[in-house]
């Protein structure tokens, strides 16, 4: 008898543990995706999300979509120094492997970034073959507080979640409020250069640029349409005539200042020329997500010193250590502030 | 030997012994990958799976071996299969065995497609569908410029026409992507025109095998008077055959077959071009055996490629590059070997 | 049994003879002769059907060309090209067996009884020994039999031979001249163009000058290929006659020193 009433407990027990450890999640797609009530180890999709989940819970991050390098390492935990990299899991046109997906054991696949019929079918297509519950999250800046408490709750780690969500509503609270006191004429024409050449930049609206955008700053490349990003000449940016320019690489950011045919820009007469920080991941763009956040602080310093008074080695100090969980020295607030200030 | 004697029958031993290497192949394949799944297991998922039970393993090894390996072999199995059909197809019908299945355009054709639809942001089975589309209608633009041009040589006047509607072609695909979004889209686009069967799905494989089953009919029914097309368009109709409809239904299969494997799996290159060689000098010029010899060795050589594929490096190596990396070194041997004759 | 009634002959817009009219019946040796240019190889596609009259029509067993779908067609008349270098390593038995594709259905391959004919056909022209050869392999003059035994699997009433003896050796000529004289006592109606009057002389029953697009004579060899024939054609000064031991008239050029 007692064997009989143990076996069917224990049937019951396994039929229910495949249902009860688990919530219904609705992701920015309108998908409603079944997650475990217990998430430990998450894969990301791609390199706004690796960030989103390093700074919420590091420990539960299974790995890169891109090796970090070097330079990049210094500024990481150590824990996560060395993880696997999986690459790019979008389906097809993606790099990463089915099979290493799965052997990764993840609780959960997350995606940050645009949401758009093609991301939608990959997500459903990996969700359906792995069987790996696959979400995706809006990436905007503007939402940045809201996107890391809903996915603060979904790893279950809410209250780590609240303190970097009331940072970000503060820094963005700052930012409106500081920029109410600049008057019109004051907004700098600034241009944002990609690539090596620096001639990949965001039309008006595009997510790579949207710190620039949200500062208040006037885009130059918007007078160009609306969109996503796009390549330009030499002779757009010299018609828009930027007074700064701002630019991702530092190659391209050398090649201004040397090159004669810059050399007529407003900026580069101004000496108005400077490389976006980059360490540990892009402050202004790449990748475009939560890491943008300390881009704020550094362009609040460097396009209205007069309005914000920006104490930029505290704030570069406290957001490493809050989000990054990281110490910063004077000597690495060098390096990571290289070419990216005026000099006093 | 007696010359009257059923040549087929030493033929039929080959495909049965080609059949069953490659099976052999397959089963190997099945057991290799970045999750390690005993093989035992394989063989309980796959028995299970024809015969509709429920297998006794732990189900995330049934899920690889259900829904990422299997799909994957078999796609393998099939695309290599086709192309290297359509390259044997063309390589016959052109005269010329310098010639690949992208002669006519179907690649470019469903590259663009393909590139297109992931400009519009559009779901993966529509970036499918219009690939395979986009291949079908090059070819048919091709086909008709070949079919309303007068020419003395019609092969020749199909040839110039591919060249100059694949530059078209080209230059719509390069068009896209300096207009894709080199973020969000151009990645995509760049690593889909490389090849790859990541994340092939058996809905994937189960959307293709009617075009594969359809195109490859007319080059099995007609594989003997292939062989006479070989002598050229004049040289056949003396001989009797409708060289017009014999071109329209072979380029037609050939067509199928190539755009439903680049429709799945993007662009693979010099499979359609090496492997009819390789089975030519094995087998010989004779269609009835170059045709089987070219799916089965087609098959078998895109089975390993894609096998190293996925499990050399952590991350996926495009399969266009690997077929490329082994594929032109070998060809180059054959020419510096001086093959005459190509026999 | 292949008549050319008033056939005029071309490229579309563009005539390059006419006025043909001739009849070959079985068991005769047509020689056509004529310069290059003259539309030898015009003629021959028309007469195959490969190039559509302008004029005049091509009867075959009585009944126009266009009547008869292309299987029909190679079932009665077959070509002999120039042996050419092949691209593809055949057999010279699958190169013979291409000829049956008149014979065998659409959808099929070669069967018993077509393999049967094959070998037969080579058996006739003493080619089975090589059988088994690749086509690439063997020498001209055997490439040039090959095609003579494709062109007998299709079992035709005609043969269209073009210029069978070019490119081959002084021996091969000759063997392929006795071939054709053989198949022509055993039935066949041949037609075949050379430059080689002496070869016209030897194996021709009946000789057609072509000049221009035009019929300039057509008759029996005797009494057509004259010296002034030959003048007319070629612009070259000849003197005819047998020789002593010998079977059939020559032809040999008068080259003086001044040449």
């Amino acid at each position: 008898m007692l064997k009989l009433i143990s076996a069917v407990t224990i049937a019951f027990l396994s039929v229910c543990s495949a249902s009860v450890w688990a919530r219904p999640f609705t992701d920015a797609a309108g998908r409603v995706v079944e997650i475990p009530d217990n998430v430990t180890r998450i894969l990301t999709a791609g390199p706004p999300a690796s960030v989103l989940v390093y700074v919420l819970a590091p420990e539960k991050l299974t790995g890169w979509v891109r090796e970090p390098n070097a330079q990049e390492k210094e500024f990481l935990l150590p824990s996560a120094r060395d993880l696997p990299t999986y690459g790019r899991l979008t389906g097809q046109g993606g790099t990463a492997n089915m099979e290493a997906v799965i052997a990764a054991k993840p609780d959960l696949i997350i995606d940050v970034g645009s949401v758009n019929p093609t991301y939608i079918s990959l997500a459903d297509k990996v969700q359906q073959q792995t069987g790996i519950p696959y979400v995706l999250i809006d990436g905007s800046f503007a939402n940045s507080a809201k996107t890391l408490r809903q996915v603060g709750e979904l790893l279950g780690v809410s209250p780590r979640a609240e303190e970097l969500a009331a940072y970000a509503e503060t820094t963005l609270k700052n930012l409106g409020e500081g920029l109410a006191k600049v008057p019109a004429g004051e907004r700098p024409k600034v241009y944002y250069g990609r690539g090596p050449e620096g001639l990949e930049t965001g039309l008006s609206g595009s997510i790579n640029l949207e710190i620039l955008e949200a500062a208040g700053a006037t885009n130059v490349a918007a007078a160009a349409g609306k969109g996503g990003l796009t390549n330009v000449s030499l002779e757009q940016v010299l018609g828009w005539n930027p007074e700064i320019i701002l630019g991702a690489s530092p190659k391209f950011i050398s090649a201004v200042k040397s090159d004669p045919s810059w050399a007529s820009v407003a900026a580069v007469k101004n000496g108005k020329v400077f490389a976006a920080p980059s360490l540990p991941f892009g402050w202004f763009d790449s990748p475009p997500g939560i890491n943008r956040l300390i881009g704020i602080r550094w362009l609040e310093a460097l396009l209205y010193p007069k309005t914000f008074d920006v104490d930029l080695k505290a704030d570069v100090q406290k957001f490493f250590k809050l989000f990054y969980q990281v110490e910063v020295t004077d000597a690495q607030l060098d390096t990571l502030l290289k070419g990216a200030i005026e000099k006093h | 030997m007696n010359s009257a004697q059923d040549p087929d029958r030493g033929n039929r031993k080959l495909v049965v012994f080609g059949i069953l290497g490659v099976t052999v192949l397959a089963m190997a394949s099945m057991a290799i990958g970045k999750y390690s799944v005993p093989p035992s297991a394989i063989l309980r998922v796959l028995f299970a799976g024809l015969t509709g039970g429920q297998p006794d393993v732990d189900p995330i090894q049934q899920t690889v071996i259900w829904n990422v390996r299997l799909p994957r072999v078999i796609a393998g199995l099939l695309i290599g299969a086709a192309l290297a059909a359509a390259g044997a197809t063309y390589q016959g019908l052109f005269r010329n065995p310098l010639v690949s299945p992208d002669i006519l355009g179907v690649s470019a054709g469903a590259s663009l497609g393909a590139v297109l639809a992931i400009f519009l942001k559009m779901p993966v089975p529509v970036i499918q569908l219009m690939s395979f589309c986009g291949g079908l209608l090059a070819v048919a633009a091709v086909y008709g410029v070949g079919a309303a041009v007068r020419g003395r040589d019609p092969v020749l006047t199909l040839v110039l026409a591919g060249v100059a509607i694949g530059a078209i072609v080209g230059a719509g695909i390069s068009l896209v992507k300096i207009l894709a979004d080199p973020y969000d889209q151009l990645p995509a686009i760049t690593y889909w025109l490389l090849g790859s069967l990541t994340a092939v799905t058996r809905a994937d494989v189960g959307s293709i095998l009617p075009a594969m089953v359809i195109g490859l009919l007319p080059l099995v029914a007609l594989r003997w008077r292939m062989n006479v097309m070989t002598l050229g368009d004049e040289e056949a109709q003396t001989l009797g055959v409708d060289t017009r409809l014999m071109r329209l239904a072979l380029i037609f299969g050939a067509t199928l077959i190539t755009a439903a494997s680049v429709s799945i799996a993007g662009i693979v290159g010099w499979v359609g071009l090496v492997i009819p060689h390789v089975a030519r000098l094995l087998v010989g010029p004779d269609f009835r055996r170059l045709l089987p010899a070219a799916l089965l060795l087609g098959g078998g050589y895109m089975l390993v490629v894609d096998t190293l594929a996925r499990s050399v490096a952590l991350t996926e190596i495009p399969l266009g590059i690997l077929t490329a990396v082994v594929g032109a070194p070998f060809f180059l041997w054959l020419l510096a070997s001086g093959k005459r004759g190509w026999s | 049994m292949l008549e050319l009634r008033d056939l005029a002959f071309g490229y579309g817009t563009r005539q390059v003879g006419g006025g043909v009219s001739l009849i070959l019946r079985p068991g005769e040796v047509l020689a056509l002769l004529g310069p290059n240019g003259a539309g030898k190889t015009t003629l021959f596609k028309t007469m195959l059907g490969l190039l559509a009259p302008l004029g005049g029509e091509v009867l075959l067993d009585a009944a126009p060309l266009e009547t008869l779908d292309r299987k029909e067609r190679a079932r009665r008349i077959a070509y002999v090209p120039q042996a050419h270098a092949a691209l593809f390593p055949f057999t010279v038995r699958d190169v013979v067996l291409m000829g049956r594709a008149a014979q065998v259905a659409p959808f099929s391959a070669p069967v018993r009884n077509d393999r049967e004919v094959a070998a037969a056909a080579l058996e006739r022209l003493g080619m089975a020994h090589l059988s088994d050869r690749p086509y690439t392999e063997i020498s001209g003059g055997e490439r040039q039999m090959t095609l003579i035994a494709r062109a007998l699997a299709q079992q035709p009433k005609v043969l269209v031979m073009d210029e069978p003896t070019a490119s081959l050796d002084y021996g091969n000529q000759m063997r392929v001249l006795g071939h054709v004289r053989r198949l022509a006592r055993e039935g066949m109606a041949v037609v075949l163009s050379t430059h080689n009057p002496d070869h016209v002389f030897m194996v021709a029953d009946r000789v057609a000058m072509l000049h221009d697009g035009a019929l300039a004579a057509l008759g029996p060899p005797a009494d057509v290929l004259t010296v002034e024939r030959v003048k007319q054609l070629y612009n070259i000064d000849v003197v005819m006659g047998v020789l002593p031991g010998g079977s059939s008239q020559v032809c040999s050029p008068r080259l003086g020193p001044g040449d």
